[in-house]
């Protein structure tokens, strides 16, 4: 584990490898001899198959294509919606855009609804658009209308952390009660829980793990000592 | 010049003319400095559409306090992004005329005092204005303060509780407001500028059909004990104030309904049954 | 600056139902305040105050200076209230929005107008001419660092404890002569404060208008009406303002008064706490 700050150059292996797979956080630059450098600070993570990524804490979201986000409903227009996630923009949701909706037939969704969806483009010259429905099979699957519930913010490092199904934290919750989560790429987290009592614990036990003066144990002590 | 403060009846101005005139909230025989007994109320006027040129009209006069407001709206909105997508926006704008006070004061637009005065009683209206009615839409209130004894807030709210009213404004009640004061033990109800800047003073506004209080502003020093029963007058007066602003406005509905009737003017002795 | 969003109907209510269940969204009870921490700067005259994720910084500087011309005999106090978009991206700097003006009189009615401070033991020459009066000007800087719900309880915390903590230069009069001494040679004299009124605010929340003290920024954007009482030890109100809002019964007023004078004595004490243990930390002659 190694950190970096933007302008370190990439270490690479001698020979280089065939194939170099930089994800976020890091370019080559096109002068002599091609260095990759990091353009943000972070922890710097590399794989065997030479896949390098630096992960960096940031609360604003930067919209990203096929990305999973959580919306709140701003504005209804005839054809669209405009949905707020965080961004630099508001995205824009077209009314059809959820699983077998017709010109008949469609949810009708006021100012103030939340939303989980999918960016379907996000193109830094255009404003990001939103589908609620999985680009392949074309079904909603999980996506579309958010009910009742509570919305937690937080990181986007927090969020891709809850995201990774070796983290210990919503298991461990689960244990106690059950209870659904939407996590969302932009910082929000939805929760809904069979009582309001154990929605707020998740909502700070999330919140814990945010802060970064809290260590995991304590967070994880704090789980273990929960009283719902 | 807008951190000094109020220099209307500051300590100052008293050692210029000497003890004589030195101010005595009550005197011997428990009457007040214009010679009123301690819960009574000012000369209360009202006066309906003084502006036709406005939705809705109405000047207010507590003894020597005049005050005018005018609403306009409910109506489009200037500027689109400030709008709620569900309710009217409430807006409210203050102005004191430079000869309102003692002394000749210039107060600028921005004044902090100024715009926390219309931040409550924009505050105090929203919930009682059915704004859910009117959505995107904007409701515009300008207030003139013409003259200045004391019982500014309470004014205000009064009429703009009446401009609103003429203007057909829906809302769930009268807002009534008056101001209290406390000497020693005893209270007092609708202070002038002189009893205001000797005695701790509390305005209240309140929505005399069902008790409540949707406004409290003291800006004084006063123990809690103390405190609670001026409250409840002022709460009481405000009632009894409601009384008068309905008595305001039926009259002059009435005299608008036989307009409309197409009747003759009546003399002005020739009321109708007024029931409160 | 676009307006901040809104929270959601989902939001809404669930803070709804669970204030009806005693509950709030952090966990706490309904007349539970989150936890003051208080930290003084290396400098007399510096702190910061936070209030779970609110943070205030207050600071004071004295100079010495010409009294108002109607008030000869009496220092002069400013309190500069900083807001700035790092404390929330709803704020501007340049034209005050509501809440900002709200705060800013809410904070120079309870420490101005209720006189906290003796301004008359700030003048420094009440000489025979009253040409020739000095007294001391007071500014008190609040720079508001990020808002998670009641900066203004935070806000004034962190500008009475700056005004104990602080000590102005020793000064000598001989004559029509003022000397001002440096901290290095004479040890610089506390304010003299009159009494220490500290701000409480609630929310009413929910159907039933429950009350909350301290609310977070989520509750202050979805509260039915708000309040704020600024009460001193001495169980004096020097400021109470509800300004609009839900109407309520007299009796709700008078029961957020009482459970506000008990709050005032609870931040009093950790205010003189966290003097305390500063003092420890410094050399100065304490007169």
């Amino acid at each position: 584990m190694s950190y970096v700050l933007p302008g370190d150059v990439l270490t690479l292996p001698t020979p280089p490898p065939k194939s170099l797979k930089l994800g976020p956080g890091l370019l080559m630059l096109h002068t002599p001899g091609n260095p990759v450098i990091a353009h943000r600070p972070g922890v710097l993570h590399s794989t065997q198959k030479q896949q390098h990524w630096v992960e960096t804490e940031s609360r604003r979201y930067i919209p990203a294509s096929q990305e999973s986000v959580i919306g709140v409903i701003t504005y209804r227009a005839a054809e669209a919606y405009r949905v707020d996630i965080g961004g630099a923009h508001q995205a824009s949701l077209d009314v059809l855009a959820f699983e077998s909706a017709t010109k008949r037939n469609r949810p009708m969704l006021k100012v103030g609804n939340l939303v989980y969806a999918r960016v379907s483009l996000a193109n830094r010259d255009m404003d990001p658009e939103l589908e609620c429905f999985d680009a392949t099979t074309r079904k909603a699957d999980g996506f579309g209308e958010l009910k009742d519930g509570f919305i937690v913010e937080c990181s986007l490092g927090t969020c891709r952390k809850l995201l990774d199904s070796k983290h210990f934290l919503l298991p461990s919750l689960a244990q106690k009660f059950p209870f659904e989560v939407a996590v969302g790429m932009n910082g929000r987290v939805w929760l809904r829980a069979g009582s309001v009592k154990a929605t707020v614990a998740i909502s700070r036990a999330i919140e814990m793990l945010d802060d970064r003066q809290t260590s995991d144990e304590e967070v994880a002590a704090f789980v273990q000592h929960m009283d719902v | 010049m807008s951190e000094m403060e109020e220099i209307v009846g500051s300590p100052f101005l008293n050692k210029l003319s000497g003890p004589e005139s030195r101010f005595e909230p009550l005197n011997s025989g428990n009457l007040r400095s214009d010679g009123r007994r301690p819960l009574e109320l000012r000369s209360f006027e009202a006066e309906l559409t003084t502006h036709p040129s406005a939705d809705g009209s109405a000047s207010v006069s507590h003894g020597l306090t005049q005050v005018t407001a005018c609403v306009y709206g409910p109506r489009e909105a200037k500027n689109r992004g400030l709008t709620m997508h569900d309710r009217a926006l409430v807006n409210v704008e203050v102005s004191v005329a430079p000869w309102a006070g003692e002394m000749r004061r210039l107060r600028s637009r921005g004044d902090k005092r100024t715009l926390e005065f219309a931040a409550s009683i924009k505050s105090t209206f929203e919930p009682v204005i059915q704004t859910t009615l009117y959505a995107r839409s904007e409701i515009d209130i300008h207030i003139h303060v013409l003259q200045l004894d004391g019982g500014l807030l309470q004014a205000s709210i009064n009429a703009t509780t009446l401009a609103l009213v003429d203007a057909g404004v829906p809302m769930l009640d009268y807002v009534s407001s008056l101001s209290a004061g406390l000497y020693h033990t005893t209270a007092m109800l609708d202070l002038t500028s002189v009893e205001e800047s000797d005695l701790p003073s509390v305005t209240v506004a309140v929505l005399p059909r069902s008790g409540k209080v949707t406004l409290v502003s003291m800006e004084t020093r006063l123990h809690v004990d103390r405190f609670e029963e001026m409250f409840k007058l002022a709460m009481e007066g405000g009632k009894v104030l409601r009384g008068e602003m309905d008595r305001v406005v039926r009259e002059r509905t009435a005299a608008l309904a036989r307009q409309m009737e197409g009747g003759v003017a009546l003399k002005e002795d020739d009321k109708m049954d007024t029931d409160l | 600056m676009p307006r901040e969003v809104e929270p959601s109907i989902n939001q809404r209510e669930f803070i709804s139902s669970a204030i009806q269940e005693g509950i709030r969204a952090d966990g706490r009870a309904p007349l539970q305040a989150r936890q003051m921490v208080i930290r003084f700067g290396n400098e007399l005259g510096w702190v910061e105050c936070s209030l779970g994720k609110t943070r205030v910084i207050a600071q004071v500087c004295a100079t010495v200076t010409r009294p108002f011309l109607e008030r000869p005999f009496e220092g002069i106090i400013v309190i500069n209230s900083e807001f700035s978009p790092m404390a929330s991206s709803a704020y501007e700097t340049g034209r005050p929005s509501e809440e900002e003006v709200t705060i800013s009189r809410m904070l120079e009615k309870t420490i101005r107008r209720s006189e906290a401070l003796d301004r008359e033991a700030l003048c420094i020459l009440a000489g025979q001419k009253v040409s020739i009066v000095w007294v001391w000007t007071l500014r008190v800087t609040l720079h508001f660092l990020s808002d998670e719900g009641n900066l203004l309880d935070c806000a004034c915390v962190a500008a009475m404890a700056v005004l104990r903590h602080f000590r102005k230069p020793d000064i000598e009069v001989v004559g029509d002569e003022v000397t001002v001494f440096p901290p290095e040679e004479r040890a610089p004299v506390p304010l003299a404060l009159h009494h220490q009124p500290m701000c409480v605010s609630f929310a009413f929340l929910g159907p039933k208008n429950a009350l909350v003290v301290d609310p977070t920024h989520l509750e202050e954007q979805l509260a039915n009406g708000t309040m704020s009482i600024s009460l001193n030890a001495q169980r004096e109100i020097c400021v109470l303002q509800k300004a609009g809002g839900v109407a309520l019964p007299a009796d709700e007023v008078m029961r957020a008064v009482n459970v506000a004078v008990l709050r005032v004595r609870e931040l009093n004490d950790i205010v003189t706490k966290a003097l305390e243990k500063d003092s420890k930390t410094r050399v100065i002659e304490v007169r």
